[in-house]
C-alpha cells in the first residue's frame, strides 16, 4: 500500500462509535480513524467545500457507516458516494441496526461492499466488529482517482 | 312522513273512491227513476192528445151523421144514407172510447156522462128524423131537423166536448210541464252527478300525485342516505387504515430506535464486566501483596484470581448485578425483535392460494416431531378440508397452535394431540385439541394479548404467538376462540373463509 488507509466513521451513536473504535483497535488495526457524528460533517470531509469530492483525491478511504443519521440518511450518503468519481471505488460497510431486508437490498443495489447488522448480543458485536477488522486489515483498498 | 300519516291518508283515498262510487250508483238510480219518471209523464201527455183527439173524432161523427140526413133529406140520394148510417153506427163505440179514455179523471168522467146522454139524444132525434123519411113525411122529417137545429142538444153535445177539451188542455199544460221539470231534473242530477264524479276524481288524482310526489322525496332522501352512509363508511374506513398504518409504523420506528441504545448497554456493560474482572484481579494481587505470606499458588492468567471475606463478597454482588442487566437486556431485545416481526407481519400483503391443508399440517407436525417424541406426544391429522388462503400465514398460525399444544403438556402424561376440520356456510372450522395442562377460563382473554402470559411460567416464551396467530386469522377474514379448563386440555378453534380473496378484508386491516 503506498497509502495507508483512513477509516471514515459515520456513527451519530457516541457509544457505538466507542465500542466499534475499540474492537476494531482490539483486532489489531492501527489505520487512523476518522469518526463523524452527523451525515452534513461526513458529507463537508468527504466532498470538500466544493462538493466535488476533488479534496480526497489520491487518497485510500473505507467508509463505515450508519443509516440512521440524525440529519440525513446513511443511503442518500451512499448514494452520492457511489456516484461521485473521485469516491465511487471507497469500499462502504454499511454497520446499522437495521435488519430489514428491503432496506439491505437497497443498500447493495447502490453498491454497498458489505452490510453488518449491528447484534444487541454483545460478543456477537465485537466479534462482528473484530472480524470486519481482520478484514479491514487484508483488504486492498485503491487510491480515490480517476 | 310518519307511518300514521301514511294510514290516514291510505284511509283517505279508500274513502273518496268509496264516495265516488255511491255517487255513481245514486246518479244512475236517479237516472233511471227520473228517465221512467219522464215516459210516465209523456205517456200522460200523449194519451190527452189522444182524448182531445177522441172528442174530435166523436164531434166529427155526429157532423157527419148530421149532414148525411139533411143530404138525404135533400136529395133523397142513397149515398147519404148509408153515410149516415155509417157515422151513427161509429158514434156509439167513439163515446164508449172516449168514456175508456177518460175514465181515470172524475171531471172527465162526468163530462163523458153529459155527453153520452147529449149524443143519445141526438141520436134519437136522428132516429126519429130517419123514421119521418122512411115513412115519406119529409115534412116531418124537416121540422125535426129545424126542431134539432133549434134545440139545445147539438149546443149541449158542443158545450161539453168544449169543456172537455179545456180540461185537457188544463192537464196537458200541466203534465207537459211536469214533463218538462222531469226531464230538466234528470238532467240536472245528471249533471250535478257528473260535476261530483269529476271533482272526486280531480281531489283522487291530486291525492295521488301529492302520495307519488311524497314517495319519490321519501326515495331521493332513501338514495341521498345511502350515498351518504356509504361515502361514511368510507371514510371511517379510511381513517381507520391510516391510524392502523401509523401504528404500525409507530411501531417499527420505535423498537427499531430503542435497539441503538440497547447495543451502547450491552456493549459497556460488557466492556464493565471485563473492567470487572481487571479490578478484582488487581484487589487480589494488592491484599496479597500487603497481606500475610499466602496460603494460595501464585494465579496466572485470566482465571479468576482467589479472593477472600470482603472482597469475594464484593465480587459476587458485581457479577449478579451485571448479569441482572444483561438478562433484561436480553428479554428487552427478544421484545423488539417480536415487535419488530409482528410489525412486518402486518405490512406483508396476503396473497391467496389454493393450500392441501393436510400436507401443510403434515409439515408442520414433522417439523415438531422431535419436541413430541420427547414430551411423549402423539400428533393425529383428522379429516381437513381444503382451503384458498395465504400459504405463509397458515403456516404460522398452524405452527404456532401445535407447537403451543406440545409445549404445553400436562407433565407425565403422554400427550394426545389432534388436529381436525370441517365445513360450514362458506367457512372452514380448524381445531386443534390437547390433553395438555390447559388454561384457566379468566385467562380466556389475556393469552392472546401481546407479551401475556398464563399459567406456570417454566416454559421460555415471550407471549407473542397467540397474539400474532389472533391478528393473521383476523386479516384472512376469520375468528379464533378457545374452550379450555384447567388440566383438562384445551381446544383451540380457527374459523377461515374457505376462499379467501384480497378483497374479503382491506388488505391493511
Amino acid at each position: 500500500m503506498s497509502q495507508p488507509v483512513t477509516i471514515i466513521m459515520i456513527e451519530d451513536d457516541e457509544g457505538h462509535a466507542r465500542l466499534i473504535e475499540r474492537n476494531i483497535r482490539r483486532s489489531g488495526v492501527n489505520n487512523a480513524i476518522l469518526p463523524f457524528s452527523n451525515g452534513t460533517a461526513a458529507m463537508n470531509y468527504l466532498f470538500g467545500k466544493d462538493g466535488s469530492g476533488l479534496d480526497r483525491k489520491g487518497e485510500a478511504l473505507l467508509i463505515l457507516l450508519d443509516l440512521n443519521l440524525p440529519d440525513m440518511t446513511g443511503i442518500e450518503i451512499l448514494r452520492r458516494v457511489k456516484e461521485n468519481k473521485y469516491l465511487k471505488c471507497a469500499p462502504v460497510v454499511v454497520l446499522t441496526t437495521t435488519d430489514d431486508s428491503q432496506e439491505i437490498k437497497r443498500c447493495y443495489e447502490l453498491g454497498c461492499n458489505v452490510y453488518i447488522t449491528k447484534p444487541v448480543n454483545y460478543e456477537s458485536f465485537a466479534n462482528a466488529i473484530r472480524q470486519l477488522g481482520l478484514f479491514f486489515s487484508v483488504i486492498q483498498v485503491p487510491p480515490a482517482a480517476i | 312522513m310518519t307511518p300514521d300519516a301514511t294510514r290516514r291518508r291510505a284511509i283517505g283515498q279508500i274513502l273518496l273512491l268509496a264516495a265516488g262510487f255511491l255517487v255513481l250508483v245514486a246518479i244512475s238510480a236517479s237516472s233511471v227513476i227520473l228517465v221512467n219518471q219522464a215516459r210516465k209523464d209523456n205517456g200522460l201527455v200523449v194519451h190527452t192528445v189522444e182524448v182531445e183527439n177522441q172528442i174530435n173524432t166523436l164531434l166529427l161523427e155526429i157532423r157527419r151523421a148530421e149532414s148525411g140526413v139533411r143530404g138525404y133529406l135533400l136529395t133523397r140520394g142513397p149515398e147519404f144514407l148509408s153515410d149516415h148510417q155509417a157515422a151513427v153506427a161509429a158514434t156509439l163505440p167513439a163515446v164508449e172510447k172516449l168514456a175508456r179514455l177518460t175514465a181515470d179523471n172524475p171531471v172527465q168522467t162526468e163530462n163523458t156522462g153529459k155527453l153520452r146522454s147529449a149524443v143519445e139524444a141526438r141520436l134519437d132525434q136522428f132516429a126519429k128524423e130517419m123514421n119521418f123519411l122512411k115513412q115519406n113525411q119529409p115534412e116531418g122529417a124537416v121540422a125535426l131537423v129545424r126542431e134539432a137545429a133549434a134545440s139545445n142538444t147539438s149546443g149541449a153535445i158542443r158545450d161539453v166536448a168544449l169543456a172537455m177539451r179545456d180540461e185537457e188542455e188544463r192537464l196537458f199544460a200541466v203534465r207537459a210541464d211536469n214533463a218538462d221539470r222531469t226531464q230538466r231534473l234528470a238532467s240536472l242530477v245528471t249533471i250535478a252527478g257528473s260535476g261530483l264524479v269529476i271533482a272526486l276524481a280531480g281531489i283522487s288524482i291530486f291525492l295521488v300525485r301529492r302520495s307519488a310526489r311524497a314517495r319519490d322525496e321519501a326515495e331521493a332522501l332513501l338514495r341521498d342516505n345511502n350515498i351518504n352512509l356509504e361515502t361514511t363508511v368510507d371514510q371511517r374506513t379510511a381513517d381507520l387504515r391510516e391510524a392502523n398504518n401509523e401504528i404500525q409504523r409507530f411501531a417499527y420506528i420505535v423498537s427499531h430506535d430503542l435497539r441503538s441504545p440497547l447495543v451502547n448497554i450491552m456493549g459497556f456493560t460488557s466492556e464493565l464486566e471485563e473492567l470487572r474482572a481487571d479490578i478484582f484481579r488487581r484487589i487480589a494481587s494488592l491484599s496479597r501483596a500487603a497481606g500475610p505470606v499466602s496460603p494460595l499458588p501464585v494465579v496466572t492468567g485470566d482465571a479468576e484470581p482467589a479472593l477472600d471475606g470482603e472482597d469475594r463478597q464484593l465480587s459476587q454482588d458485581f457479577s449478579e448485578a451485571l448479569s441482572f442487566i444483561k438478562s433484561s437486556i436480553a428479554k428487552m431485545d427478544r421484545l423488539i425483535t417480536a415487535i419488530l416481526n409482528l410489525t412486518r407481519e402486518g405490512r406483508r400483503e396476503f396473497e391467496p392460494v389454493p393450500i392441501d391443508t393436510r400436507e401443510l399440517i403434515e409439515g408442520i407436525v414433522a417439523t415438531v416431531a422431535h419436541q413430541a417424541a420427547e414430551a411423549q406426544a402423539r400428533i393425529r391429522i383428522e379429516a381437513l378440508p381444503n382451503i384458498i388462503s395465504d400459504r405463509l400465514a397458515l403456516e404460522q398460525i398452524f405452527s404456532n397452535l401445535i407447537d403451543n399444544a406440545v409445549k404445553y403438556l400436562k407433565p407425565g402424561v403422554p400427550g394426545d394431540i389432534s388436529v381436525r376440520g370441517r365445513t360450514r356456510l362458506g367457512f372452514a372450522i380448524f381445531e386443534i385439541v390437547d390433553n395438555g395442562r390447559g388454561i384457566d377460563p379468566r385467562d380466556h382473554q389475556r393469552i392472546f394479548d401481546l407479551f401475556r402470559r398464563a399459567g406456570a411460567q417454566d416454559k421460555p416464551g415471550q407471549g407473542i404467538g397467540l397474539a400474532h396467530v389472533r391478528a393473521l386469522v383476523r386479516r384472512l377474514g376469520g375468528t379464533m376462540s378457545v374452550q379450555s379448563e384447567l388440566n383438562s386440555g384445551s381446544t383451540f378453534t380457527i374459523t377461515l373463509p374457505i376462499a379467501w380473496t384480497a378483497s374479503n378484508r382491506n388488505r391493511d386491516t
